[in-house]
Order: structure tokens, then sequence, then C-alpha cells
């Protein structure tokens, strides 16, 4: 009966959501619901100054005020606010000093995750912010980074250490009454990165925070300040996972990026939340709002996006291009499958003149998900020359899924030269027979025009994640074929 | 709580609901339920997603028009005027049907002389007729969009003209609809088509003043075209500088049917035009298509939906526009493909040329698709004339306002090139040719 148990084990091995493990590890939350107490509760666990406390009870007091928005095109039933823990983080009398004092448990998620934390056998050049249910873990390279004058270190640390800095840049991109979902983040959130980046530094690796939910019945709220100093650079990636639960659960994150003159940001996201069962059943609930800043002249900022996971999408990483010749860019690949929903784009806010800005975004959308891209490019009056490009293709596998395209182009100063052009189409039968003649399997067949359909979004990601992002979209539509 | 502008509507109704066509019989219950749901959701403001970029309960609050008097004395078509629009078609070999302040003008119309199995009856005496009565009751329950503000018009609806056209009859020439405003205040009108199986006809529409300044035309078409039927329909809207214009078509295509369909847009200080196409059996085609050249204060907003319910049908969408001055031009479009209208073939395109520092464009062409062997595609344009291609016209001689002029005609040439009716199409290209002599393209706007 070896073999048998042999199968059994591979047939496990290819499973599709093989991040679907939790940890049994020991933690801490905050009594269930949300109160101002549980406000308070967050931000005495984070050791927080009061100036910080008021912040977050302000936002609170806005958000009791708030209604959920209807407009996106995601279904879902009413989400009860007061069920769920505001914070989780595994039990640890002492801080750790160095990663001997981690919990060798979480280590160990780490690793079975394939983030080892162990310096010595990282990927060199990639610094590694580990945030696990409500707290950062660990982060890594913090000393080789300090040297360069680079800060990057968990944002409940940034608070304590270098207050000036967090309270200029926080909410300055993303004010606490911007939406439904950021004003609760900014009265709840928990951990994430804080990078700084001096002026004229190029940051010597990339940087990376890697975001893992854990604990049943949690919402994870995670809050990241980027901000790069005049002629600086800096790139980013951001990694997440959960396991995979019967529930439902809300990922609520705000992302802030601040590019000053000449200064240029790069953030990639493989978001890989736990996509919810066959059924639908269970998965995130992924609605984030990030936005960047491009305050300065010559600024750049890009963000490229593989969405594999959640069971729904809420997401459009902006960009308000703010300084003359600033430029944002915008690529994406949304994968859809079985009963996931993704609702998803961009907004250009050209104000500065000369600004320029691109959107690729390539939809694709399987089984009897639906997929959407919303997006909006917007001209002030004075922006002078602006340019922009957008194209979004999607691409439909089997007939039980959608996709829907919802551009908004509104344009004010007749200097501007916009162009937008979308399809949506099928993989088309003479490619298929193409490869599957061949001899190239359908599945495998499917996977390569798929790899070759998002292959300019592609090729916008770091390496490393590049290699992931390709084998994940492989893996996300697993099924969809026959 | 019903808004101000809503209720001088509902007090309108009041008035005049057993004068309006149809009192007493099955259409006055209609009425009756289609004012209480406006009184119910007020008019339409840009809160509401398809009305972001046109608010017509502000509109209508500021203009605060009473109802349109029915004209007293003569009405002088202004056949003689060449270059204005309510001339236009004047040399084409028509039926024409002249409507003044939303009534119909017997003594201007011609209803006689049709060929056999072409009927044309004022709506009044249409109402018992069985498909006058499905078009008027038809239900848009799967796309709401279609009726979020036609119900204003059933209430108040007092005129129009109902077309039928029997089985395998072609109309043998254009039937021209002429609606004039001669005097203040807003008219309601409503027009029903219906082509029998394999009939075939071409409908003209020409919508301005004929001495009035300040009022709102408000229309409602109703087509449903039989298997293979076609139907050519040419629209030139050119209403009065301060007038508020708001017309929507719906139309209903069954297997092998064609509508193609044209609207240029020229006039009115604020303009809504609404297309909703239904596919209901397949190898049928719709192209709906305009051009607009505002300047001033103008604003037009087209909104187009082409819903495929059905597999096989095609459609293309195209609008061109020019704005000057301070002018907006919105288009909204938007292809639906539901769940088993497989082969669907869905094309939807817009540019927009700004000519002004102070003009400005909206643009939302959306595409909602379910299924999945379909050929879509929307695409948009916005920007101001190319620099290079000035620069060639003039370093061949041609001076500046010459070298825009055509350029920008070029620009609208493509679009007027869709207009189903070649004299026709000569005659809007004329026209367009005119707005450009009135225009403002003055030196001291060449930058």
């Amino acid at each position: 009966m070896a073999a048998v148990k042999e199968t059994v084990e591979t047939v496990g091995e290819v499973e599709k959501y093989k991040y679907g493990f939790s940890t049994e590890i020991e933690s801490e939350k905050a009594p269930i619901g949300l109160t101002e107490d549980t406000v308070r509760y967050i931000s005495a666990k984070k050791d927080e100054p009061e100036w910080m406390l008021e912040w977050r009870l302000e936002a609170f007091r806005r958000w009791k005020n708030m209604k959920e928005p209807t407009w996106a095109k995601v279904f879902y039933p009413t989400m009860d606010y007061q069920n769920a823990y505001y914070y989780a983080a595994p039990k640890q009398t002492v801080a750790p000093e160095s990663l001997d004092e981690v919990d060798p448990k979480l280590l160990e998620t780490y690793e079975k995750l394939g983030i080892p934390l162990e310096e010595q056998k990282m990927l060199a050049g990639v610094a590694v912010d580990a945030v696990f249910d409500s707290v950062s873990v660990v982060t890594t390279f913090k000393e080789k980074l300090k040297e360069a004058g680079v800060i990057f270190c968990p944002i409940s640390e940034a608070i304590r250490d270098y207050p000036e800095l967090v309270k200029k840049y926080l909410g300055s991109v993303v004010p606490v009454t911007d939406n439904f979902f950021a004003t609760l983040n900014s009265a709840v959130f928990s951990d994430g990165s804080f990078v700084y980046i001096p002026k004229g530094v190029r940051c010597p690796m990339e940087l990376s925070t890697y975001f893992r939910i854990n604990e049943k019945q949690t919402g994870q709220f995670e809050r990241t300040l980027i901000v790069a100093e005049e002629g600086s650079y800096v790139s980013y990636l951001e990694g997440c996972t959960a396991p995979q639960r019967d529930e439902n659960q809300l990922h609520a994150a705000v992302v802030e990026l601040v590019a000053m003159d000449d200064a240029e940001i790069k953030y990639s996201t493989v978001q890989n939340w736990y996509p919810g069962d066959e059924e639908g059943k269970g998965g995130i609930y992924n609605f984030v709002t990030k936005r960047g800043d491009c305050r300065g002249r010559n600024s750049k900022i890009s963000w490229t996006q593989v969405e594999t996971g959640s069971a729904i999408t809420w997401k459009y990483p902006s960009c308000i291009l703010r300084g003359d010749n600033s430029r944002g860019e915008f690529y994406s690949i949304a994968i859809s499958n079985t009963k996931q929903q993704v609702d998803s784009g961009t907004k250009m806010i050209h104000l500065g003149k000369n600004t320029s800005s691109r959107i690729v975004s390539k939809g694709i959308s399987a089984g009897g998900s639906s997929n959407t891209y919303r997006g909006l490019v917007s001209v002030h009056k004075k922006a002078e020359n602006v340019r922009n490009f957008t194209q979004c293709d999607s691409l439909l596998i089997g007939d039980k899924c959608s996709a829907h395209t919802v551009p908004y182009i509104e344009a004010k100063n007749p200097t501007a030269i916009l162009e937008h052009e979308a399809t949506t189409s099928k993989i088309s039968d003479e490619q298929l027979f193409y490869c599957m003649q061949r001899g190239v399997p359908e599945e495998e067949a499917v996977a390569l025009i798929v790899n070759g359909f998002c292959r300019d979004v592609l090729q916008q990601l770091p390496m490393e994640f590049a290699v992931e992002a390709q084998k994940l979209v492989g893996i996300s539509l697993e099924g969809s074929v026959g | 709580m019903t808004d101000a502008i809503a209720q001088s509507f509902i007090d309108t109704f009041e008035r005049e609901r057993d004068a309006l066509p149809g009192a007493g019989g099955w259409l006055a219950a209609r009425r009756e339920a289609a004012i209480r749901e406006l009184a119910d959701a007020g008019l339409p403001h840009r809160r509401l997603e398809d009305w972001k970029y046109t608010d017509l309960r502000d509109v209508l609050e500021k203009a605060a028009f009473a109802p349109a008097p029915a004209h007293q004395g003569a009405v002088l078509l202004p056949e003689g005027d060449a270059g204005s629009g309510a001339a236009l078609f004047h040399a084409i070999d028509r039926h024409k049907i002249v409507f003044v302040n939303g009534r119909l003008n017997h003594a201007l119309s011609d209803m006689d002389g049709l060929p056999e199995g072409v009927a044309l009856r004022p709506l009044a005496e249409a109402l018992e007729q069985d498909w006058a009565k499905a078009a008027i009751e038809r239900r848009f329950d799967t796309n709401p969009q279609a009726q979020s503000i036609s119900g204003l018009n059933l209430a108040l609806m007092a005129d129009g003209v109902a077309l039928h056209v029997a089985e395998g009859v072609a109309l043998d020439k254009p039937l021209h609809l002429i609606f004039l405003a001669a005097d203040d205040g807003a008219s309601h009108a409503r027009n029903l088509v219906r082509l029998e199986k394999n009939a075939q006809a071409t409908v003209f529409e020409t919508h301005a003043s004929a001495g009035a300044a300040h009022y709102f035309a408000d229309q409602v078409t109703e087509v449903s075209l039989g298997i293979g039927a076609t139907l050519n329909h040419i629209k030139l809207q050119d209403e009065a500088a301060k007038a508020v214009h708001l017309s929507t078509m719906r139309a209903a295509l069954s297997e092998k049917a064609k509508l193609d369909s044209f609207t240029l847009i020229l006039g009115a200080g604020v303009s809504r035009g609404q297309t909703f196409v239904e596919f209901e059996g397949g190898e049928a085609e719709a192209h709906v298509n305009g051009a607009y050249a505002l300047r001033g204060e103008q604003h037009a907003d087209q909104f187009c939906v082409v819903d495929h319910a059905v597999p096989e049908s095609n459609s293309h969408t195209h609008f061109k526009g020019v704005l000057d001055d301070r002018s907006q031009g919105i288009f909204q479009g938007k292809v639906i493909v539901r769940p088993d209208a497989q082969k669907t073939d869905g094309r939807q395109m817009t540019n927009a040329l700004l000519l002004s520092r102070d003009a400005s464009v909206n643009a939302k062409p959306e595409l909602e698709i379910y299924a999945d062997d379909v050929q879509c595609a929307h695409g948009s344009t916005i920007g101001e004339l190319d620099k290079d291609a000035l620069f060639y016209l003039r370093s061949r001689g041609i001076d500046e306002m010459t070298a825009r002029q055509l350029l920008i005609s070029a620009f609208l040439d493509e679009a007027l090139d869709y207009a189903p009716h070649e004299e026709a199409r000569a005659e809007l290209k004329a026209l367009v040719a005119g707005w450009f002599e009135a225009g403002s393209l003055s030196a001291e706007d060449i930058v």
C-alpha cells in the first residue's frame, strides 16, 4: 500500500493552495469587537505616544459614521465588524533582540512559506520584514541598511523611534477620512513597514515585507509608509498568504508612498491570499487602499501587481502626479478562478505639467469568477502636455466567468494626449491547437499562452518575483480547462 | 422627499392628465404609476453613476420650465434658409411630419400619400393597436438603465407618431420628423416605430427651434424591428443655445434585423442623448454612431448601452466630437454580453478633439462580459490638433485657419461617413462646414 500512500502524498503536494496551513502558536488577542477600548488596547500594546492614540481615536469616531462602499462590482454578505479580533500577536514575553530569540515555530512557518529569515541563507540583496498577524516578527538586514542611511523597520517601531518623520507623512497621501476601509485601518492598524530613503541614496538592496494572517477570526490591518527623499531610489516587494479556512477574513491595508524630486519608488506585489474553495467558501476579503504621491519634480512611482489570491479584491493602487514631469506606472495581472471576485484598477491624477502615465492591465478570469478593471485617468486644468496610455485586456477561460472594464477618462486640458484601448476575448482555438499538436498538454498550453498574454507585466517584476509569479499564474488556473 | 422640479412635473400631470392621450384607457394607469415612481425617485442627479457628468435635476431646476403651450398662429418652416439646421433635408424627396412644441401640426405635415402597408398615425390614435401598446408597456427589467428617466415622458407624453410597416414592405422615401419649438416651455413627445418581418424604412429626425429660446424638449422613441427588418435612422439635434434636449431611443432587434443610426449634435445648451439596443435574435446588427461639434457653454452627453442577450449579433458604436470655448462633451458607452451570447462582436470607439483651453471631455466606455467566445473591444482617444499635421499643411502654403478647418473636418468626416443615406450625408457635411465658418476659430484662438 506504500504506492497508494505515495500517490496521496504527491497529490497533497500539488494541492493548489500550498500556503493553506496554519501555525499552532499561542497568541494574545484584543477582546473581540471594535470599540474605543479596542483602539486604546492596540495603541497601548504598541506602546504608542499620545498623539498616535488621538489620531487613531479621531479616525475611529469618523469611521463609526461612515458607510461601507457599494459601487464595486463585488458581492458579499454584510460583514459583522463586531465579531472579529482586531489584534492578534504571537505570545512572546520579551521582544527578540536577535533572530535567535524569535520563537522557532515562527521561523519554521516562514521557512515553510519559502521565506527564510536567517540572513546568511537569504537571497542576497533582499531585506525582509516579516509580519505575522498584527506584529512584525523580525526585520532582516536592518544594520546593513542603516549604514546606507536607509530606515527599514516595522511601523510601530518607527512611531516610537522616528515620530517626526511618521507625523509628517502618515495620512498625507491617504487622509484619515479617505474611505470606509482606509479610515477603519487608520483606527486599528497594527503593523506594516516603514521605509525612509534619505536624499541621494540608492537603496542597496530590495526591501520586502511578507504578510501572513494566521489566527482565526482576525482581520489584518497593515500600514505601510514609504518616503523617498530627493534623488533616491527604492524597490519594494510585498508578498502575502493566509491559512485555508471556511470563514472570510478581512485584510484592509493602507499603503502610502511619497516620492520627492527625482526620486523613484518601485512597488511590487504578489498577492496570494487564500482565495476560498471551489464553492467560494472562505477566503480573504482584500480591501486595500494604495496610493502614491509624486510630490517632487521628475519623480516616478511604479506599481506592479500580480493578484491571484483573495476571495474578493478591492484595490486601486493610484498615483497623484503632482510634481512637474513626474511619471506614474501601473502594471497589473489579475487572475480569478472559482468564485473569486476582483474589482481592481488604478487612478492616475495628473496635476503637474508634462506628467505621464502608463497603465497595462491584464485580467484573466476562469471558473465562475468575476474580474473587473476600474480605472480613472484625470487631467486637471493646469496640467499641460499630459500623456497617458492605457491598455486593458481581458482573457476569458470558460463560459461561466465574466470580465468587465470600467474606465473613466476625464480631460480638462487640450494639450493632453490620452489613449485608451481594451479588448476582451478567449484563448483562440488555433493557439491551443498549435501547442497541443506539438505535444504540450492542454493545461500547460493554457498556462503558456496566458504567460505570453501577461508578458508585458511579468517583465516589470524584479527577477526573484517574476519566477514565482510565473508559476503562480499556472497554478491559479489549474482545473480551469476541460 | 420629492424635489421641487419633480413636484412641478407632478403638478403638470395633475392639471393635464384628463386631456392627455389615452385618458380613461389602459394608459392612464401606466401614467399614474410612472409619475408616482418619479415622485419617489426624483430627477436624476450627479450622485447617480449614470448621471455623474450631467446633473439633470440641477439643470432643470435652474431653468424652471413651465409646460409649453399649444402654439397659436402659423409657423413658417425655415426651408429657404440654407445653412440652418431646421432647413436640412429640404431638398430630399421625403414624407414630412412636423411637430410644433411637441404637438403634431397637421397643416404642415403630409400624413397621406404613403404606400400600401405603411401606417402612420398620431400617437393618440395608435394606442389601441396591439403593437403600439406592447411598445409602450415594454419593461426593461434586465436593464434598469433604460428606464431611469423615461417615466417622465411616459407620464406626460402629449403627442407623437406611430409608424408601422407591414411584412416585406419598404417605405418608398424617407420619413422626416421635424420637431420645432415655437414657444418656451417643456414638451414631451413619444414616437413608435415597428417594422415587421423584412420591412424597410429610413427615418430622419430634426430637432430645432422656430422662435423659442428657452425650452425643454423631452422625447422617447421606441423601435422594434422584426426578423430581417432594416431601419436607417439619421438624427440632427440643432436646438437653440439655451434649450435642454433629452432624448431616449430604445430599440429591440429580432433575428437578422439591422439598425443603422447616426446622430449629429450641434445644438442645445444641455443635451443628453440616450440609446439602448437590445438584441433578441441572432445575426442582427446595430450601428449607433454620431458626431458632435460644441462651442460656447454647450454641454452634450451621449449615453449608449448595447445589450447582447442572444448569441451571434454584432454592434458598432463610434462617436467623434470637437469641442471649442468652454464646452463639455461626454461619452458613456457600455457593451453588455450576457452569459449565452456567444460569438458576439462588440466594438465601441470614441474620439474627441479639444480646440480650446477651457473645453473638457469625459469618456467612460464600459465592457460587461459574461460569455467567453466573443470579440469585444473599445477605445478612446482625447487630444488636440496634431501639430505635425498642422505644420505639414502650413509648410505647403495653407494659412493656419484653413489648415485647422481642414484637419477638423477631416476628423469629423470619418464619423459623418456613417450616416446611412447618401444625400442626407452630403447635407450633414455641408452643415458641419457651416459650423466652422460661423465658428469662433478666430485668430486670437490660435495658439
